[in-house]
């Protein structure tokens, strides 16, 4: 072989080449690792983690509470950082953990780091018992004994020890049920009914006063005072409900050597952690998983479920599309099949397209002066001029937030549908003009439906870019925890007015505005987790639909 | 004619229908095209006040028949409606401006032996100061006491208290200039008066006492004799609301600054302030609000104020020549400043003016067809009053309500109070009533443009490559898994990248800040190295390696590159960043510490470089899809020509595809400036909101987008402050749309390049 035939085979810039191909690696494993980091963080937080207990030797700065002894879930195990120069250390003793200690109310904190260079032993208790309460966040102890209403005392080794408190934390849920719905709906009920008599009072007694009027704001008196009435015996029925919450309590001693007394009331459930097989966790992470879905937040959040963002997110983007849709899709009806193609429309064009680029605060600045302040103020003054101060349609509030959004993607609507719009082929319009169909006739019976797969499309992106956003919501109607669905049982059912919780803003609340942001983090995981699933399943649709849309006009074309 | 056959002939209701659609269409798709540009209009329309002049509009011209040659001063009260006139003797003229009352006088309650030598109306503290002859001085307060009848009708009662006689010069010498500042703890009495031809100038500072029942009696505390330390004649005396300094201002046209340090005022500063002028006299001297900046004048007309600042090092205050506003026609002879912002007012002959203090603006000036012989401007900044020689009161109406705003406040360099140069400041709330807003945008706008500019450092080479690599050497089947992929990547939420950023990747950099700095280096080369190595295998093992599949090799490689640094990094960091710490004064090895020792800046946790790659990441798959379709597009007859000709992929790549496709990879680096310029969620979480003005890469920033939603639920409607945040989110929206725009117009220009090409 001669020197020519080798250097052919080695052309020129190879190795730019593989310089070249770092930038896709490096970005696929940015996204894939991202997203399998947050797949993995977020579901790790329902699995019940195993708790060690650790034993440290004593005075060398570990200990709790003056006790050497420590337990808890291992959250995080990482190596120290050693800034100074002359110390070195192996193994071990150059790490450190992070556990989750619980017993927030016995210790003050509930996640904290040990230096394990002075770990004395470290073992798995049979017995340590991990319990989620419903206040002070989850507690891990060793159970002593249960002290029953009846004056009986059961002791942990009792065979029937597990099932008393299991029976007794079920019958503890079913009453903590019935306490929330006659504290949350039934007092609820009786509260608005008050606040509609009161502004009826007020609309009477701005009218003027007349032996008439009197007589009327009487006999609303007499109203409220039997509503008052009502709300006074619901208010006594669940006191008793709640004394009867305390009347088992479990004593128990936490791992330093402290003395613990939980009433059963106080506990959501519990487990043996280091007793679990496979199936107790499986069947462990699914009821976490369905709380997550089902409950609504406990903790400042930080506990719970977060079911009223899941529906805050849901009936937000359901609005939105509602706005949007028509309105996006008629302008681009338009914009492709009524205005004289030119240079104006050309220009409009592009402007529609550039909006779509204007960042999402300016659109929650513009939603915040002209929807919550203008329309909204304005609504107020002529419809709810009786509970004036207090605005009604005048503050952030879920239709104003959903129209904000519809705004802001009404520019990727637009941009979709005009895209479908001009992919429907000529021969078809021609087609059908030349059946005697008149123009809207031809848009409604032949256009519209050939690009109603690219509508979609562009409305299941414009759906993905709006509940993904927070930015403007925090102006216009997002809140960290909102007491009241937008729909619910009252009427009128829908209450457009209403704040509401949203994901992208739990995320945000959650890690930033938390009291306690390490207790937080798991959550915040979790939540994560569900919002890039709901914005990644929602563009792989569009994705998927998109590609068969482009097959589907490749076999179309006359 | 033969009527048309039935089956020819349309519905009627179909006919109607279709005319009625396509009418609905067109209203209704340009309405929304116009409703959607509404935006612009609407932020337009919020922010167009804040450069808005004041508005002043005569309201009534009173009677009043006051001894205008014997009129020292006029004093209003809140509404304007009973100003009232102080006379050389200290005769109080109330006029009911709205009632009935007419004018009525009321007499200060002083004995009958009492001659005073000195009556000083200080109308920024609404306090009346006189002094007698035998070198004692009173303070009263002209207060105003406000009552409603029955009938909801609000009528103004004056309510003037007087207060003890305190001997501040000795028994023989007349007072001839007196003032008096402070609160219950710390109070001055300062007078000035002549005794055998030598000034004197005298203070006593009084204290309250407390006792268990409340406030207590007022008691002479210390007095002071500055007489010794005062040079020159003391032409007029200020002392500072809280009674902690004075200002006098001499004869010869210097200010002399005298400020309380432990139990003695000694002399702080003489000012010389129209040094370079050509009138050096002073003949107006006046604090503002706040009592931080003193404004003078000359009798050419030229106002210029000074501002007390701490500068750096220094245990005092001092004063600077921090303002100059622009000249008033004829000689200044009256001075208001307000009590609720930093506007004054001031006359001279028959012009009058509003001035504001922090931007130097002139907000109103006119030339009044009246000689003004006293003003008075109304608590709220609402009402003004000036009274002529023939005692007349003329009523004006102000309408200002952003009197603070302006160009200047906005984009323009301002030395505000208490600051030790002219800088660019955001600060729009502080904790006292006399605070002044500080509303430059300058340093929001670097700050986006830092945030951007690191974003973009990160992104754009990463996204070209890849765009590159991807358009010219990936297979179309793999490429249709990949370039999905990289897609997915644009839909991540923000506030996801941001709660990542700041509560996982920032802790993680913080704790290996070399490690991280090494990668940049590192990983690129171990790839060049391979990719260099691979080249030396005979050619029978190389074509294993299927086309285009070099990014698979490529990804272990990254790995094994980044935990190389992560290994590597703290050995680094003990060679070339050790400092000793300043707590323990030990030796370490912490780069936290070594940058903002060794630099001279400050590092934090969550700074430019943990949002630079962030924000980055949410900008790559932008750049990259619009990049890679400008590439991918590029006609296949140059392409296959260039390889016709012998050259080599890369060489394809590099002089036919870069150089064809630039339009459109330019386009491409401007949508995702303007992404990554507007980004809110990501800035807000992952730096520490800190408006500065510098590039540094290890700290964080405040951008107009953070600075929007950070603060506009704090800022009340129509406030300056929420008008300001609209003017923000203009600039905002203009740059993006500007970029778009051109991005735009590049991408089309392209796309035509190529038709002709084909």
């Amino acid at each position: 072989m001669n020197k020519e035939s080798i250097k052919s085979d080695r052309p020129k810039g190879e190795v730019a080449v593989w310089f070249s191909s770092l930038g896709l690696s490096l970005s696929l494993i940015l996204i894939i690792g991202l997203v399998s980091m947050i797949f993995y963080n977020g579901i790790l937080v329902f699995w019940p983690d195993q708790v060690v207990m650790l034993e440290f030797q004593k005075g060398k700065g570990q200990d709790v509470k003056g006790s050497n002894f420590i337990a808890g879930e291992i959250t995080k195990q990482q190596s120290k950082i050693i800034k100074d120069l002359n110390v070195k250390l192996d193994g071990l003793a150059a790490q450190e953990w992070q556990l989750h200690v619980g017993n927030k109310d016995a210790y003050g904190f509930s996640y904290k780091f040990f230096d394990m260079q002075h770990l004395v032993k470290e073992s798995y208790p049979q017995d340590i018992i991990l319990a989620e309460r419903n206040e002070y966040g989850s507690a891990i102890f060793f159970a002593k004994y249960l002290q029953l209403k009846n004056g009986d005392k059961l002791n942990k080794d009792d065979p029937k020890f597990e099932t008393t408190l299991k029976e007794l934390t079920q019958e503890c849920k079913a009453r903590r049920k019935d306490i929330l719905q006659i504290e949350k709906f039934e007092i609820g009920k009786i509260n608005s009914k008050i606040e509609d008599i009161r502004l009826e009072v007020r609309a009477l007694q701005r009218k003027g006063s007349n032996p008439e009027i009197e007589a009327k704001i009487h006999s609303f008196d007499a109203e409220i005072k039997f509503l008052q009435k009502g709300y006074e015996d619901l208010a006594a029925k669940s006191r008793v409900l709640r004394e009867k919450q305390n009347e088992n309590t479990l004593h128990a001693e936490i791992v330093t050597g402290e003395p613990m007394i939980l009433p059963v009331g106080n506990i959501y459930s519990f487990y043996y952690p280091n007793r679990l097989s496979t199936v107790d966790k499986i069947s462990i992470f699914t009821k976490h998983f369905a709380e997550f879905f089902t409950e609504d937040p406990r903790e400042a959040n930080t506990e719970g479920g977060i079911f009223p963002a899941i529906f805050g997110t849901f009936v937000m983007t359901l609005l939105m599309s509602l706005a949007v849709t028509p309105f996006g899709v008629v302008a681009a009806i338009y914009l492709r099949e009524y205005a004289k193609q030119g240079f104006l429309v050309r220009a409009v064009r592009v402007a529609v397209n550039n909006l779509a680029g204007v960042p999402s605060i300016v659109f929650g600045i513009f939603g915040l002066g002209f929807f919550v302040y203008l329309v909204g103020g304005t609504l107020d003054e002529i419809f709810f001029s009786l509970s004036l101060p207090t605005p009604t349609f005048g503050t952030g509030g879920i239709i104003w937030a959903a129209l904000t959004l519809a705004l802001m993607t009404v520019p990727v609507v637009i941009v979709a549908t005009e895209e479908a719009l001009s992919a429907v082929s000529r021969g078809m319009r021609e087609g059908s003009l030349a059946c005697g169909a008149s123009k809207w006739q031809t848009i409604q019976n032949i256009i519209l439906p050939a690009s109603a797969p690219g509508i979609l499309t562009g409305l299941i992106l414009a759906m993905a870019r709006g509940a993904g956003e927070v930015a403007p919501l925090m102006l216009v109607g997002v809140v960290k925890l909102a007491p009241e669905l937008p729909i619910d049982g009252v009427a009128p059912f829908v209450h457009l007015e209403r704040k509401f919780m949203h994901l992208g803003f739990h995320i945000y609340d959650l890690g930033f505005q938390s009291p306690d942001s390490e207790a937080a983090i798991p959550m915040v995981f979790a939540t994560t987790f569900l919002l890039i699933m709901l914005v990644v399943a929602l563009n792989l649709g569009a994705i998927i639909i998109r590609n068969r849309l482009r097959k589907k006009y490749q076999a179309s074309t006359f | 004619m033969k009527p048309i056959p039935e089956r020819f002939r349309v519905a009627k209701k179909t006919l109607l229908f279709d005319k009625f659609m396509n009418n609905f269409i067109v209203v209704g798709g340009l309405g929304i095209i116009l409703a959607v540009f509404g935006i612009f209009i609407f932020i337009l329309a919020e922010i167009i006040p804040l450069f808005d002049k004041a508005e002043v509009k005569q309201s009534t011209v009173f009677e009043a028949k006051l001894p205008a040659n014997r009129v020292i001063g006029l004093g209003v009260d809140e509404w304007c409606e009973l100003p009232v006139a102080i006379l050389d003797d200290a005769s109080l003229l109330y006029t009911d401006l709205l009632g009935t009352r007419g004018t009525f006088e009321k007499k200060l309650p002083l004995d009958a032996s009492d001659k005073l030598t000195c009556v000083n109306y200080v109308a920024r503290k609404q306090e009346l100061i006189v002094g007698t002859n035998d070198g004692r001085v009173a303070v009263a307060e002209l207060k105003y006491a406000t009552n409603f009848l029955p009938s909801g009708q609000r009528v103004i009662e004056p309510d003037v208290q007087l207060g003890e006689m305190y001997p501040v010069l000795d028994a023989k010498t007349a007072v001839t200039l007196a003032d008096f500042g402070g609160k219950s703890e710390s109070q001055l009495i300062l007078a000035v008066g002549t005794t055998n031809g030598k000034q004197i100038v005298k203070g006593v500072t009084l204290k309250q006492k407390r006792s268990l029942f409340g406030k207590g009696k007022v008691e002479v505390d210390t007095d002071y004799d500055f007489s010794n330390q005062v040079k020159g004649t003391v032409k007029d005396i200020d002392v500072s609301i809280f009674g902690e300094s004075f200002m006098l201002t001499m004869e010869d046209g210097t200010l002399q600054f005298f400020a309380k340090e432990g139990e003695t005022f000694p002399l702080r500063q003489i000012i010389k302030p129209f040094e370079s002028f050509a009138d050096k006299e002073i003949v107006k001297g006046e604090y503002l609000l706040g009592d931080a900046t003193f404004v003078v004048s000359n009798k050419n007309g030229d106002i210029i104020g000074y501002s007390s600042y701490l500068a750096k090092g220094a245990k005092n205050i001092q004063f600077a020549h921090t303002k100059t506003f622009e000249k008033i026609p004829g000689v200044l002879k009256h001075f208001t400043s307000c009590l609720r912002n930093k506007a004054f007012l001031i006359a001279g002959e028959k012009y009058a003016s509003i001035r504001y203090g922090t931007t130097e603006d002139t907000r109103w000036e006119k030339k009044l067809d009246f000689d003004i012989q006293s003003i008075a401007l109304s608590g709220k900044y609402e009402k003004m009053l000036f009274m002529d020689s023939e005692g007349r009161l003329h009523k004006y109406d102000i309408t200002d309500h952003h009197p603070e705003s302006g160009f200047q406040a906005f984009f323009g360099k301002i030395w505000y109070e208490g600051q030790p140069e002219a800088d660019y400041i955001w600060q729009s709330t502080g904790g006292t009533d006399d605070f002044e807003p500080k509303l430059s945008l300058i340093p929001l706008i670097i700050g986006s443009l830092k945030g951007t500019f690191y974003a973009l450092l990160f992104a754009v080479p990463i996204s070209l490559i890849a765009a590159l690599y991807t358009s010219q050497f990936v297979t179309p089947d793999v490429k249709r898994i990949v370039k999905p992929t990289v897609e997915i990547m644009a839909s991540l939420p923000s506030v996801v990248l941001g709660f990542l950023a700041a509560l996982w990747l920032a802790p993680i950099v913080d704790r290996q800040v070399p490690s991280f700095l090494l990668m940049i280096i590192v990983v690129p080369t171990i790839v060049l190295f391979f990719g260099w190595l691979w080249q030396q295998f005979p050619v029978y093992i190389r074509v294993k390696l299927p086309v285009g599949m070099e990014f698979a090799i490529a990804i272990p490689l990254i790995f094994l590159g980044c935990y190389l640094c992560t290994l590597i990094g703290p050995e680094v960091e003990k060679i070339f960043f050790v400092v000793t710490d300043p707590t323990t004064g030990k030796k370490v090895a912490d780069f936290r510490l070594w940058w903002p020792e060794t630099m001279g800046i400050p590092y934090t946790q969550r700074n430019a470089l943990v949002v630079g790659f962030v924000m980055g990441f949410a900008v790559i798959p932008i750049i990259f899809t619009i990049s890679e379709d400008a590439m991918s597009n590029v006609p296949k007859s140059l392409r296959s020509g260039s390889l016709a000709l012998g050259a080599s992929r890369w060489q394809t790549a590099i002089n036919i595809v870069l150089p064809t496709a630039a339009a459109g990879i330019f386009s491409a680096v401007m949508i995702g400036f303007g992404r990554a310029v507007g980004e809110t969620m990501i800035v807000v979480m992952a730096t520490g909101n800190t408006a500065v003005m510098d590039m540094n890469i290890f700290s964080g920033m405040r951008t107009l987008s953070a600075n929007t939603a950070v603060e506009i639920p704090e800022a009340p409607q129509h406030s300056t402050l929420y008008r300001g945040l609209f003017l923000g989110a203009m600039v905002l929206f203009l740059i993006t749309f500007a970029v778009n725009t051109i991005a735009e117009v590049m991408r089309q220009k392209l796309r035509e390049r190529y038709k002709t090409v084909e």
